[in-house]
């Protein structure tokens, strides 16, 4: 064994250039098998560590595209959601309207409420539409519920509607059922009330209070409120009724002005 | 002999390939890394740690095109010898001469390259990547070689800012 580490010792210069001389050779001149397996080795344990760890980069930055773009599209979906909500909501309020007919003689014209003037409750609304429209003074409003005010100030693409809440608007009304006459009206401490009935009227609880058609203002047999209570003590002249309107003034949107057909 | 070092510049040599040298590139011109290691390892060590270094080195780059493998070892182990040699028959104390020796073998292992890989565009090539690919390796190997002289330090650089 001594002498061959000798020979390796004095000759370690030669064998070192003569083995990669060799080697280059071998990998030259064997192309299909030790170059790829060379190829392989170095691809292995060199190259491939950073070409995963490129790839993960790469993965990374492409998740995280992917993320921003689909937070994009929800916060886009999210707004066309809440769009279709809103038309479906609006679709299904101007179905119920189609059920609705309009009284003789009168035609509808749909408005939109631009702004609500309230004072602890709505007293009036400026709608979308004007003289321009063929609207006037005094002409009924109502929704789907029933009735909701006058016309009360006419501009050419604006109109005011004084509403049923406001104190000083009072509606000549009668009791569907017993057909008695009684004036609508509404105070900010009592609420909506009946007034002007006599003790002796017969109306209950739960009767429904629509518009007499006196006045010339309203047509006759618009719903407008139910009875909410009644109350007579002895020796009273009048009944006093409390009333709940048929129409959420609150929540009020898509109103119709009646126009007659006389105009 | 030692192999830790050569198996790290190794690694860098693959990092290099796989990452770096997409990130580093300028319209096409990429630094040639393969070349600056195997001078700047001929240039420091003994002549056979540098052909082991440079036969091993080709190898990594070959394994990308294994045509090119044999050139590449060939080329790189040329370069190896010669740049040893030359560095103990002449005076490289200068770092002038020694850019001058780094440029010329870059330029050389760029010329070779393009000659196996080029068919009829080798101007382009050559006027394209192959020159300014050396002068842009050959910024790296300056750096280097004023940092191996104690030229450029992290003081010196902190003291620019």
């Amino acid at each position: 064994m001594k002498w061959t580490s000798t020979i390796l010792g004095r000759n370690r210069r030669f064998i070192g250039f003569g083995t990669a001389v060799f080697l280059f050779f071998l990998i030259t001149i064997l192309s299909s098998t030790v170059r790829p397996f060379f190829g392989n080795v170095s691809s292995a344990l060199i190259l491939y560590p950073f070409a995963e760890l490129k790839g993960y980069v790469a993965g990374l930055q492409s998740v995280a595209d992917e993320n921003r773009r689909l937070k994009n599209s929800l916060v886009e979906t999210s707004l066309q959601l809440s769009a279709l909500a809103e038309a479906r909501r609006e679709n299904t309020r101007l179905r119920e309207f189609l059920g609705f007919d309009a009284p003789e003689h009168f035609r509808v014209v749909p408005v939109k409420i631009v702004s609500l003037r309230q004072q602890v409750y709505p007293i009036a609304a400026v709608i979308n539409k004007g003289s321009s429209d063929s609207l006037a003074v005094d002409q009924p409003v109502i929704n789907r519920f029933g009735l909701v005010g006058r016309v009360k100030e006419v501009m050419p693409h604006f109109a005011t509607v004084q509403l049923l809440t406001d104190p000083t608007n009072a509606v000549s009304g009668r009791v569907a059922e017993s057909r008695q006459f009684g004036i609508v009206r509404f105070s900010p401490a009592r609420g909506m009330y009946f007034d002007n009935l006599p003790a002796d009227a017969e109306i209950h609880s739960g009767d429904l209070i629509i518009s007499s058609g006196l006045g010339g203002v309203y047509p006759a047999g618009l719903s407008i409120a139910i009875v909410d209570s009644v109350y007579a003590a002895k020796g009273d002249i009048l009944k006093q009724v409390w009333l709940k309107p048929t129409v959420n003034l609150y929540e009020i949107e898509e109103l119709y002005v009646l126009i007659s057909d006389t105009l | 002999m030692r192999i830790l070092p050569y198996l790290l510049y190794l690694y860098l040599l693959g990092l290099h390939l796989t990452i770096l040298s997409d990130v580093t590139s300028i319209q096409g011109v990429r630094i040639d890394l393969a070349a600056l290691l195997v001078i700047l390892v001929a240039l420091y060590k003994s002549d056979l740690v540098a052909l082991w270094f440079a036969l091993a080195s080709g190898i990594v780059v070959g394994s990308l095109r294994l045509d090119l493998m044999p050139w590449e070892m060939f080329v790189l182990g040329v370069i190896a010898v010669a740049i040893h040699q030359s560095s103990r028959r002449m005076n490289l104390e200068s770092l002038t001469s020694r850019l001058l020796l780094l440029g010329g073998f870059l330029l050389l292992h760029g010329l070779a390259i393009s000659l196996v890989i080029s068919t009829s565009d080798f101007g382009t090539m050559l006027i394209r990547q192959v020159i300014p690919g050396t002068v842009y390796t050959l910024l790296f190997g300056w750096l280097f070689l004023l940092w191996r002289d104690g030229c450029l330090t992290w003081e010196k650089i902190k003291a620019l800012f």
